[in-house]
């Protein structure tokens, strides 16, 4: 039996090469997903290790906000003093206690813009001589307000040589420094911009209060980490809020937080894998339920001579693992081979990552396990047909396959979609109770019902497509609408494939416009400031600031300040209460009270904002049904450097203020260290009267020397807000794309097949007259017509579901629906093209076929 | 051949009087494979048909007959020898050509599998015409509709239809855009006596009463009895002919190239 089954495989091996390279792509984005991660991880490590070198950390002992904008390794906890070095400096066994100085910075490269790598982070640090973990590979160490050292990465990515003059902003101030080192750093630095300033340069720019996040102790040799750091423990926790940790506790915990981090990416990339592998399973399926129909007798042979239905079942399947099993082997190799692509071509822009791509067992394993079960599990139920052949069947002298009623697909179908669809209503009109997990179950039981609907809709929906062909392509159209809607499951298990992806892409694409036009309408309602400043750094250097409210015509620049601090409601303190989420710190933001009603136009739908102005804080309406608190709720504020208990005064819901809460300026500064603190926009208003082009002008040379700010008026900065969705909708692009060209395989696969299974018919057209570009055109419009069926309802059904969000999600800055029309037709376009090119090889494999033998074929 | 009876023609296959040749083939050879495996299908064959004639040919299996229809018809390359069908020198054409000869002047009855099962009847009878770009003739069609007696099945799906009526179909179609020359490979083979007798009767008819010309592969000596001459294939070679034959006659000559 065994000889039998891979004897079918290696017979009709062309009709299996379209399955085995869909399980491929499949898992190689599964392979190739573990594998990046694998390199990430390996990558960050290094980092890990090469930046931190120390045996022994000082930090502090309490939970805070988060402490530097940079986002830190481990818990975020208050800071503590710098001067704690010298005390730690003086214990026995230590041999070196430097305090941990960085922040952001921006480097001017030589091209006159900063240097920078996508997301990649861009610092400044501390660098002293004595410090081991870094060592200067040319020139020497900067020495002076005026110098910095580069990481060899940067220097080369900046153009800069040793000895050029440049720009930098360090600490928020710009200055001109001159390059007068390269620092070697001992681990691929992925993108980021390093900049090296001398330990005073440091301390002013990133510890003007005197207090730092961490203190790194170098052990003397032959001293135990962590004996040394029970005794330094007394020490400084006599001194300070302060702990020590060891070195290898601290990697390890950073070591944990970058593996979390990055296990997001992986599950984001993996749930594309998977619809990637979902899709593929079509593919297969289709295959298999082709292969078994055209098989009848050979099955109703083997039956008639003693294979019991069992046997045909296993003899299906074991086919199905074998294709499952070479696809996934490919996938496996291609997966890797992707990702070294892709390594190297990202350190051809400049992003060097680790040399290492470690293919473990477990990648291999999961691989070959998903790839191989998924195609058995597509190969099912076309195997469980072909175990109830009746032997009979192989003496029937021709075959009639019996169509199985669809009866139950579309009840189940039905009855999905309805409830998927009730379940999205009452998203919408009750949005407030958890409308988003309904939303979400809703449009699966939407989409899955739309699968299983899809061929009882076929026929009806492929006629309608079909219509205008038929009318003016004779007879082709009439002979393509004939073959798509003679097998309506065929079909609509090709299209299906394709339905799916371009529901995704459908739906991505309203959420996008949306997202955008409520950007733009978000601007639009809260901004009435007349020009605005950004940084295309992330925060706007305070000296920017301070110059921009110099400018002759400012009335008023209101910036919008993020930080971090911890919220507890009073006497519950942080960690104790619910809701309030242990050690999480909360985003906060500083705003002027006085900018309410000058610069933005946010009201207060609880409260009044007036308060701020009175110590009290606002918070979002979301935050207050989350946590349950209100106007008068008195809260505890706790922050690296403080604490502070402050009582909530308005209640407000603007999806324009990026934080839950926000505290007034004052109480901002001082909660917040200037240095942990980044200003995220500035809202100029000018003086009535005053020329806006020329102040903006006035405005833009201020700013200039800063190479990342720009000035923006309202509409222009929620065109720059726009462009970001449209970078995130590039990547959901991509990443659909894979499953949207499996889906184009499956239909070259349907064709090519189904070319294969209509050889005599073809024969007898052709016998009759029909020419062989007639026939390769019967296929292409057989294709489109798949393609637009597939790409219709999957549109349909993701704008459909999409449009729900906007209402579900109002709160959280999603409040205006826009369809993109535009992207909805130059979809349907794309499947027409899409059709086009599948038909390529299935048509040209038909009009090839000799008219003779497919007349005579048995 | 010639000492059976006067009405034997000589063995070159010429018509036995002046009346027009609609197609014939000369010194047509057909090889399959190459070396030690070579078969030759034909052997080098020399016959006319006759416009206005149902001619029939027999032949054991493997005599060459069905090669020889294909070879006539354009679906298949003879290795040497000329084909003129209608007029036109099918050897020399392309396959671009051929499509055209097949589509504008030539009609087809298979044996088994004649109908794209996604279309009518109707739709069946007339694709030739629309795959031609043709306008249908819609006298002519009532007329071959009526005269294969398919009236109440044209909306009918192949799969409706009987055996004879499927054959029937096909039989129209053939005849419905007017061709120079019917081939049809073994019509009856897998039909029951009467449906055979409805289609060959039908087959008559349109030579008898339409005037149209058919070349019919046949392995039936009932079926070839229809034919007003027929033509006898052994080993790839034209053996024989019998004009005006009769089952009783043909089953004569059949056991005397036996």
């Amino acid at each position: 039996m065994l000889r039998v089954t891979l004897r079918g495989i290696r017979a009709h091996l062309v009709r299996f090469v379209l399955s085995v390279l869909a399980v491929t792509l499949g898992v190689a984005f599964v392979a190739g997903t573990y594998s990046l991660r694998a390199m990430l991880a390996s990558t960050f490590s290094e980092i890990v290790a090469s930046s931190l070198t120390g045996d022994v950390y000082v930090r502090g002992s309490e939970p805070a906000g988060a402490s530097s904008p940079l986002g830190t390794l481990g818990e975020s906890r208050n800071a503590i003093p710098l001067d704690l070095a010298d005390d730690v400096a003086a214990v026995d066994g230590v041999d070196l206690a430097l305090p941990d100085l960085a922040g952001p910075a921006v480097l001017v490269g030589a091209d006159g813009t900063a240097v920078s790598q996508g997301q990649a982070p861009s610092f400044a640090q501390s660098l002293d001589p004595r410090d081991p973990a870094v060592s200067v590979a040319a020139g020497r160490a900067p020495s002076g307000p005026d110098e910095v050292a580069l990481a060899s990465e940067t220097l080369e990515a900046s153009g800069l040589a040793l000895g050029d003059r440049t720009s930098a902003v360090i600490g928020g101030e710009l200055r001109t420094v001159a390059v007068v080192g390269e620092v070697e750093f001992g681990a691929p630095l992925a993108g980021a911009t390093v900049v090296f300033v001398d330990v005073p340069t440091a301390t002013a720019a990133y510890a003007p209060g005197g207090l730092v996040e961490t203190i790194t102790v170098h052990a003397e040799p032959g001293v135990d980490a962590r004996a040394l750091a029970e005794r330094l423990d007394a020490v400084v926790s006599a001194e300070a809020d302060a702990e020590t940790i060891t070195g290898d506790r601290l990697r390890a915990d950073a070591r944990a937080e970058i593996d979390e981090a990055l296990g997001f990416v992986e599950t984001f990339l993996l749930v594309f894998a998977g619809i990637s592998l979902f899709v593929g399973a079509f593919i297969i399926a289709n295959t298999f339920a082709m292969s078994v129909r055209q098989r009848m007798r050979e099955l109703a042979l083997l039956r008639a001579l003693g294979a019991s239905p069992a046997q045909v079942f296993a003899s299906i399947l074991v086919q199905a693992a074998v294709i499952g099993l070479v696809g996934s082997a490919l996938g496996v190799v291609a997966g890797f081979g992707l990702v070294t692509l892709l390594r190297e071509v990202l350190g051809r822009f400049g992003m060097s990552l680790s040399g290492e791509i470690p293919l473990d067992g477990y990648t291999v394993t999961v691989s070959l396990v998903v790839g191989t079960v998924m195609s058995v599990v597509a190969a099912a139920v076309p195997a469980r047909r072909a175990a109830l052949t009746a032997p009979v069947e192989a003496m029937r002298d021709d075959v009639v396959v019996q169509e199985r009623t669809l009866r139950w697909r579309a009840l189940v179908g039905s009855v999905l979609t309805l409830g998927g669809a009730v379940a999205v209503v009452l998203a919408v009109r009750r949005p407030e109770a958890s409308g988003g997990t309904v939303l979400g179950v809703g449009a699966a039981a939407v989409l899955v019902g739309m699968l299983l609907l899809a061929p009882v809709v076929a026929r009806a929906s492929l006629r309608v497509l079909a219509a205008p062909l038929v009318a003016t392509i004779r007879p082709l159209g009439r002979l393509a609408r004939g073959n798509v809607t003679r097998n309506p499951r065929r079909t609509a298990n090709t299209a299906g494939a394709l339905m799916i992806g371009m529901a995704l892409v459908g739906a991505s694409a309203v959420l996008a416009a949306s997202a955008q036009g409520s950007t733009r309408s978000i601007v639009a309602e809260a901004s009435t400031a007349d020009l605005i400043l950004r940084s295309a750094a992330g925060d706007v250097p305070v000296e920017a600031l301070a110059g921009a409210r110099e400018v002759e015509g400012v009335v008023a620049a209101d910036a919008v300040t993020l930080g971090s601090v911890l919220l507890a409601e009073a006497g519950r303190g942080p960690g104790s209460g619910p809701g309030e989420g242990s050690t999480d710190p909360t985003t906060v933001v500083g705003i002027d009270p006085d900018a309410f009603g000058r610069t933005m136009a946010i009201e207060a739908t609880e409260g009044s904002l007036d308060r701020l102005a009175d110590g009290e804080v606002a918070i979002q309406r979301a935050e207050a049904e989350d946590t349950g608190w209100g106007i008068g709720t008195e809260l505890e504020v706790t922050s690296s450097t403080g604490r502070a208990s402050v009582v909530v005064g308005a209640v407000i819901d603007s999806p324009a203020i990026p934080a839950p809460v926000v505290l007034p300026e004052p109480l901002f500064a001082e909660l917040v260290p200037a240095e942990q603190a980044a200003v995220n926009l500035v809202f100029v208003k000018a003086e009535p009267g005053t020329d806006l082009g020329e102040l903006r002008e006035s405005l833009t040379d201020v700013v200039a020397p800063f190479v990342v700010v720009s000035v923006l008026d309202n509409d222009e900065f929620a065109s720059e807000l726009a462009a970001q969705v449209d970078q995130v909708l590039v990547i959901l692009y991509a990443l659909l794309g894979l499953s949207v060209v499996i889906a184009i395989l499956g239909i070259v696969n349907t064709l090519a097949l189904s070319v294969i299974e209509r050889t005599r018919e073809i024969g007898l057209m052709r016998a009759v007259g029909l020419g062989r570009l007639q026939l390769a055109g019967t296929v292409a419009i057989e294709s489109v017509l798949t393609a637009l069926f597939g790409t219709v309802v999957g549109v349909a059904v993701g704008v459909a579901l999409a449009s729900a969000m906007p209402s579900v999600f109002a709160d959280v800055g999603l409040g205006t629906l826009v369809v993109p029309w535009d992207t909805v037709g130059w979809i349907l376009v794309l499947a027409v093209v899409v059709g086009v090119l599948a038909a390529i090889w299935p048509g040209i494999r038909a009009a090839r076929l000799p008219v003779l033998e497919a007349v005579t074929v048995d | 051949m010639g000492r059976h009876s006067d009405d034997r023609a000589p063995t070159d296959g010429a018509p036995r009087d002046d009346r027009p040749v609609i197609a014939h083939a000369r010194a047509l050879v057909k090889t399959y494979g190459t070396g030690d495996t070579t078969v030759r299908a034909l052997a080098g064959i020399d016959v006319d048909f006759v416009r206005g004639e149902l001619t029939a040919i027999m032949g054991p299996s493997g005599s060459g007959k069905s090669t020889l229809m294909h070879c006539m018809a354009g679906l298949d390359d003879a290795t040497s020898g000329t084909v003129v069908v209608d007029g036109e020198d099918v050897s020399g054409m392309s396959e671009r050509q051929r499509t055209r000869l097949r589509r504008t002047r030539l009609g087809f009855v298979f044996q088994a599998y004649n109908l794209v099962p996604t279309l009518t009847a109707a739709e069946n009878i007339t694709l030739p015409l629309d795959i031609a770009r043709r306008a249908v003739d819609r006298d002519h069609f009532d007329a071959v509709v009526d005269a294969v007696g398919l009236r109440d099945r044209l909306h009918h799906r192949p799969n409706e239809l009987s055996g004879g009526q499927q054959q029937r179909v096909a039989c129209a179609r053939a005849l419905v855009s007017r061709p120079a020359v019917v081939f049809a490979d073994e019509p009856t083979g897998n039909l029951d006596s009467r449906s055979s007798g409805e289609v060959l009767a039908f087959l008559r008819r349109s030579v008898d009463d339409l005037g149209q010309s058919v070349v019919m592969v046949t392995h039936d000596p009932s079926a070839a009895a229809v034919a007003h001459r027929v033509v006898f294939l052994a080993d790839g070679r034209l053996v024989g002919e019998l004009a005006h034959p009769t089952a009783d006659t043909i089953l004569d000559a059949l056991r005397e190239l036996g």
